[in-house]
């Protein structure tokens, strides 16, 4: 647990907190500590404060009452605090923008207690179905996601014919999936790879195939974070100097490293995590943007152009 | 003694809602046990509760006092009405469910936990993590004027903004604001993260979202039809290895033919720029049919690529 919580968020807790035992008097600590997340010793803590607070003129007639009986408690005397406080503009965007997230996962139950929870939330914050959220591209099918949950969920071996967007190959691979998530506005399949013997994660609209290969797996000690992209140590890196006119690189892309240097051009440093990822990226920059290194990146460049360039009839020699 | 200051902040809510009347500095302070007495440090001490109330999202109102022939001090209350969260008689199932989105979808720093405090909490629901939407800062408030129908004020790639919001949409990894540009006169997109500044959120009910309006459709995958280009109509040719998914993005209305080696699709182009780097994406699996121009144009641009030492120029 963190720190000891300051003496706002206490506040914030116990405005919560106590409507809640007022509405259901003699619940438990523990069921409190559940309910809210919170440790029993901090409601516990809070619950002691309580007592030495009410109204003016503080006398005992005054003063907000807290039993605690076997670990039950009950409160009188604070009748004010008999409604929670309405939502911040923070609160109420997240707890929709949640719901509404849920809601567009493939397979969600469109009839079910959440559609109903969240008109009953509309009710106080107002229409919502304007607020849609899109939690990405899911390729192929709309079973996709599920039949993909339901084999993380059995430890269900796979194999999957996968579009390597980086390469630009199609490949079949033996997966054993660990966890489905969405990221960035698109599905991912963090997976372990048999082929690559190492752990992937794979776009789920580019999955293109899945086949259950009738094994099962052990479960992975730990499912590796929900993040998009991490470069690989064994990645090439590049190094280039970009212009103004190509700064969607630098907000687009993890930059390992970003300098402005004396003309004003951006120099950055990125792992190269395909070839195919790469030649797209350079095919893109503007004429004043420049690779720099290494010469090998420099030469995949322009052979890519020239690749492209044979499309239309002009033969460049490089 | 000393009185712990959470001890002073609950106090404080509680005479403040509790009063009938607005109540001043002097009033509040005599009222809450643990003020000082010097005139300066009480109301600094107050002004700092008064802050840390108002970022919980206590509404404190203002008023000036004028009774008595009045001396017109600044008074406060919390009125009621505006500090309920009204009950939502949710049911247990419906909470679970809420509580269930909060834990598997991560979004805007976990408010949606406190959120779902005020709602009597959910428990470990065992949901594991789905989903991790960006915090932006601009986000709640656009989303407030969303909710009020209220005009949102704000600075935007160097310009001051005045728009009505119709719509909040999370596409592709970015949130966007959808609306009425009032400046522009005409329907804009906004990315929320690049806001820049604050939000001002004026008076509610300023407008109505038009009944024709489709936050699905209105935000396109299209950045080619983005820009002030003069209009012009490409073919391009898609090869068959990519023919299947870019039918699905562009829908079977561009297909303007379907041959063996793939398909070929009509676009409508006002930004040229975005055009080309939309072609360049299918690398050598994609051609530029028509018209010449812009034919021409990708030519251009590749041959600088291809010449000089790793760069152009």
């Amino acid at each position: 647990m963190a720190a000891r919580p300051n003496a706002s968020e206490r506040l914030r807790r116990m405005l919560a907190v106590v409507p809640w035992i007022l509405a259901h008097p003699g619940v438990t600590i523990g069921d409190l500590a559940r309910r809210f997340g919170i440790p029993e010793r901090e409601i516990e803590r809070d619950l002691e404060i309580l007592p030495m607070c009410g109204l003016p003129p503080y006398t005992p007639d005054r003063l907000i009452e807290v039993d605690l009986v076997d670990d039950r408690v009950r409160i009188r005397m604070a009748e004010y605090l008999d409604r929670p406080l309405r939502f911040t503009a923070a609160e109420g965007f997240a707890i929709l923008a949640a719901g509404r997230a849920l809601l567009a996962v493939p397979g969600s139950d469109a009839e079910g207690p959440l559609v109903d929870a969240l008109a009953k939330l509309a009710r106080v914050l107002g229409p919502v179905e304007g607020l849609t959220v899109e939690m990405g591209t899911i390729g192929q099918s709309d079973d996709t996601i599920s039949t993909l949950q339901e084999a993380v969920a059995a430890r269900r071996q796979l194999e999957i014919g996968y579009y390597s967007f980086g390469r630009d190959v199609e490949t079949v691979r033996v997966v054993d999936p660990w966890a489905v998530h969405s990221a960035g506005g698109e599905w991912y399949l963090a997976a372990w790879c048999h082929q690559a013997g190492d752990e992937r994660l794979f776009r789920v609209d580019r999955i293109r195939s899945v086949h259950s290969t009738g094994g099962t797996f052990p479960a992975p000690d730990v499912v590796p974070a929900a993040d998009t992209f991490r470069a690989g140590a064994d990645d090439p890196r590049v190094e280039m100097l970009l212009a103004e006119d190509d700064r969607w690189v630098v907000e687009s892309y993890p930059v390992l490293e970003t300098d402005v240097v004396a003309d004003g051009r951006i120099r950055v440093v990125l792992a190269v995590s395909g070839q195919a990822w790469f030649e797209r990226l350079a095919l893109r920059l503007g004429p004043r943007s420049e690779i720099v290194a290494p010469d090998e990146m420099i030469g995949i460049a322009r052979a890519a152009a020239a690749r492209v360039l044979a499309r239309y009839g002009v033969e460049e020699t490089t | 003694m000393t009185i712990d200051r959470f001890e002073r902040l609950t106090n404080l809510v509680a005479v403040m809602l509790a009063t009938r009347r607005p109540l001043t500095l002097d009033e509040v302070t005599e009222r809450v046990p643990g003020y000082p007495e010097a005139l300066e440090s009480r109301r600094r001490q107050f002004e700092r509760d008064k802050e840390t109330l108002r970022e919980l999202g206590v509404p404190i109102t203002l008023a000036v006092t004028d009774h008595l022939g009045g001396t017109g001090d600044v008074a406060y209350r919390i009125l009621p009405g505006e500090y309920y969260l009204p009950d939502l008689e949710l049911t247990a199932d419906e909470r679970t469910a809420l509580a269930a989105a909060v834990t598997a979808v991560h979004i805007q720093e976990g408010q949606g936990r406190e959120a779902l405090w005020k709602l009597g909490g959910g428990g470990d629901t065992g949901t594991p993590r789905l989903a991790a939407l960006p915090t932006v800062a601009a986000l709640p408030r656009l989303f407030e004027a969303y909710r009020l129908r209220a005009v949102a004020s704000f600075r935007y790639r160097n310009e001051d903004r005045r728009v009505e919001p119709w719509a909040i949409v999370f596409r592709r990894g970015h949130w966007y604001a959808i609306g009425f540009d009032q400046v522009r006169g005409a329907q804009r997109s906004f990315r929320a993260d690049r806001v820049e500044g604050a939000v001002d959120v004026g008076p509610p009910g300023r407008f109505e979202r038009p009944a024709d309006f489709d936050p699905q459709t209105a935000l396109r995958d299209q950045p080619w039809s983005f820009g002030g280009d003069a209009a012009i109509e490409a073919l391009v040719l898609i090869d068959d290895t990519h023919a299947q998914s870019i039918v699905a993005q562009l829908g079977e209305e561009a297909v303007v033919e379907r041959r063996a080696d793939g398909v070929v699709v009509r676009l409508a182009v006002t930004n040229r720029e975005a055009f080309r780097s939309f072609v360049l994406g299918f690398l050598d699996r994609a051609e530029v049919l028509s018209p010449d121009e812009l034919r021409d144009d990708l030519v251009e641009w590749l041959r600088i690529r291809c010449a000089g030492p790793g760069s152009p120029a």
